[in-house]
């Protein structure tokens, strides 16, 4: 982390995390046991696993939707495991795998970037209401002339819908619009959860595209959880791999180049196979 | 005739500030708040306490709109603190209001005699004391309407509409949901215990009784005023659910003017809002059955 450049966003870093849940009728499943992983300032770390591995309840373990029973999560220095998520939201940008969740579809384009923008500022509701209040009416011209600019440099047709609700657009348009939300305000951390997982392949091509744009763009941290082969092997700058709460695979993105989609497959259908290198990539350890 | 137009009119607008709490609380926070019927009963017997002893107008309606705003802040807090389900924080708080509101009444009705002098001060455009009302009511609700027009306009209140859109999102996005639904909820019961106590100053008395199927009678108004005005924005949604006040309370009215009993309303309030449940034309979050479960 030392190697780092001064002005790099911060790492994330995972430590001895434990987390289960109760089984439907009796009986207890531990997912996680003494977790720990630890992602350098700006990687593009990816995810993969099987269905059941662990790999979105990690995000929700970050972002705080899910409550840890024991271990330490850091962004940077700060203990995001201390926090609940809406205060974690300062420094994440979360895009999730259903279209329908990452918006609200009754408010408007603007409506939902003015929320994603002051994501580190919320409004307060207790004795602050008044002086948000204050603060005017937003989205306001000067917003929606700031929203416009940035959809347009983007290149996304959205620039011109911002006053419809988003519940009028379609899913790969209304991901791209939450994919640009969790980037603004330059988050620390951009947690995208299948985020294209929903959508056509056009549409995924698309969101990919501006995912790695983004991504590059803010020099952020980023987790992505995924369940693409071709795109574990083709996106991000390090591919890990859960089984059952741990980790047996850890590739950097040279150790990436040669790796086959069909060995991975292999690894997806028995995963129990040994990583063929996993102190490569830089401050991991399986738990 | 006329008189009876007026009056129906005046008697909706007095009722403005329960559909707009109703509005606030099932469309734009997403919550079905039953508390409605306590903190109605509790702004009535709050400004009809302190009117019948001399206090000045406007104390008593502030105090009965502060009253309003903590019994929604103890529904809030039992939901979001304690975990109890929403229908049950309301209904809880609801009936520990009896109880509150008739101890602060003394007795189970409270009578005002007089006018009010601020009501008396406005012109009454040749219709007597009618036409002061309708200009006072009139205002109150304007005011009302643009204040919370105002307000769901800022930060704060798009935070609000968030919460109730989609309160995963809103999480995401660094909004407080507790104490955002907190507020919302006492926010708008602050509304309806000003409407409380406009009706027990308007109808000259506050009784005890006078909150229950205040949650029926605010969806009925929020339902007409949707339906006649289909709003498409927050500003006109807030007008249409006080111009659905004004049109249910002519119902309201004309049934009576045609030979409906008083006993019956309720049961014919009841009935018109189930009819409009059952076809599926109204979608109340906590009071409409979900698809799986009808199939079942």
């Amino acid at each position: 982390m030392s190697s780092a450049p001064h002005l790099s966003p911060p790492g994330l870093s995972v430590e001895e995390l434990s987390w289960g849940h109760p089984l439907p009728g009796s009986g207890w499943r531990q997912l996680f046991s003494g977790f720990s992983l630890s992602c350098p300032p700006g990687q593009f770390l990816v995810v993969i696993g099987s269905n059941g591995s662990g790999k979105s309840t990690l995000l929700n373990l970050v972002a705080g939707t899910l409550r840890h029973s024991a271990g330490r999560i850091h962004l940077g220095g700060r203990p995001l495991h201390r926090l609940r998520d809406h205060q974690r939201a300062r420094w994440i940008g979360r895009v999730m795998q259903n279209p329908l969740e990452g918006t609200c579809p009754g408010l408007t384009v603007a409506e939902n970037l003015r929320l994603a923008e002051r994501r580190n500022r919320p409004a307060r509701f207790a004795a602050g209401f008044l002086i948000s209040a204050f603060g005017g009416i937003h989205p306001n011209g000067g917003d929606r002339r700031r929203y416009r600019e940035l959809l347009g440099e983007l290149g996304l047709p959205l620039a011109d819908r911002l006053d419809e609700p988003v519940g009028q657009l379609s899913g790969g348009q209304r991901q791209t619009l939450s994919l640009v939300m969790a980037t603004l305000g330059s988050p620390d951390l951009l947690l995208l959860d299948e985020h294209t997982a929903a959508l056509d392949p056009r549409a995924e091509a698309t969101v990919m595209a501006l995912t790695d744009r983004l991504v590059r763009q803010l020099g952020t941290t980023a987790l992505m959880v995924t369940h693409s082969l071709e795109q574990a092997l083709r996106h991000g700058d390090r591919l890990v791999m859960l089984h059952e709460g741990g980790l047996i695979g850890d590739w950097n993105a040279a150790e990436r180049e040669y790796l086959e989609p069909a060995a991975l497959r292999a690894m997806y259908g028995a995963a129990i196979v040994a990583p063929q290198s996993s102190s490569a990539a830089d401050g991991s350890s399986a738990s | 005739m006329f008189s009876l137009w007026i009056g129906a009119y005046d008697q909706g607008l007095a009722y403005a500030g329960l559909a707009l709490g109703t509005y606030l609380t099932l469309r734009v926070l997403n919550f079905p708040d039953l508390t409605v019927d306590g903190s109605f009963a509790l702004g009535g017997g709050t400004a009809a306490v302190l009117i019948s002893q001399g206090a000045p107008v406007p104390v008593a309606l502030g105090l009965a709109i502060l009253f309003g705003c903590l019994a929604g802040m103890v529904t809030g807090l039992i939901h979001t603190r304690l975990g109890v389900n929403d229908l049950f924080a309301g209904i809880l708080t609801t009936t520990g209001l009896y109880s509150i509101t008739l101890r602060l009444m003394g007795r189970s009705n409270i009578p005002l005699s007089e006018t009010p002098a601020g009501i008396l001060a406005l012109p009454d455009l040749g219709l007597g004391l009618d036409g002061q009302w309708a200009v006072g009511l009139s205002l109150a609700t304007v005011g009302m309407i643009l204040l919370i027009s105002f307000l769901m306009a800022t930060d704060f209140g798009l935070s609000l509409r968030a919460l109730g859109n989609n309160p995963t999102m809103a999480r995401a996005n660094g909004i407080n949901q507790r104490r955002g639904l907190t507020v919302g909820i006492a926010a708008a019961n602050g509304l309806v215990a000003l409407a409380g106590a406009l009706v027990a100053t308007y109808q000259g008395f506050a009784d005890v009784t006078m909150g229950i199927g205040s949650l029926i009678l605010g969806l009925g108004m929020v339902i007409i005023g949707e339906a006649v005005l289909r709003p498409r924005s927050l500003p006109r949604a807030l007008l249409a659910v006080a111009v659905g006040a004004i049109l249910f309370r002519t119902m309201i009215a004309i049934a009576l003017q045609l030979g409906l009993e008083p006993v019956d309303l309720k049961l014919a309030t009841a009935l018109l809002l189930l009819i409009a449940l059952a076809f599926g034309r109204l979608r109340i979050p906590g009071l409409s059955a979900d698809q799986g479960r009808q199939e079942q």
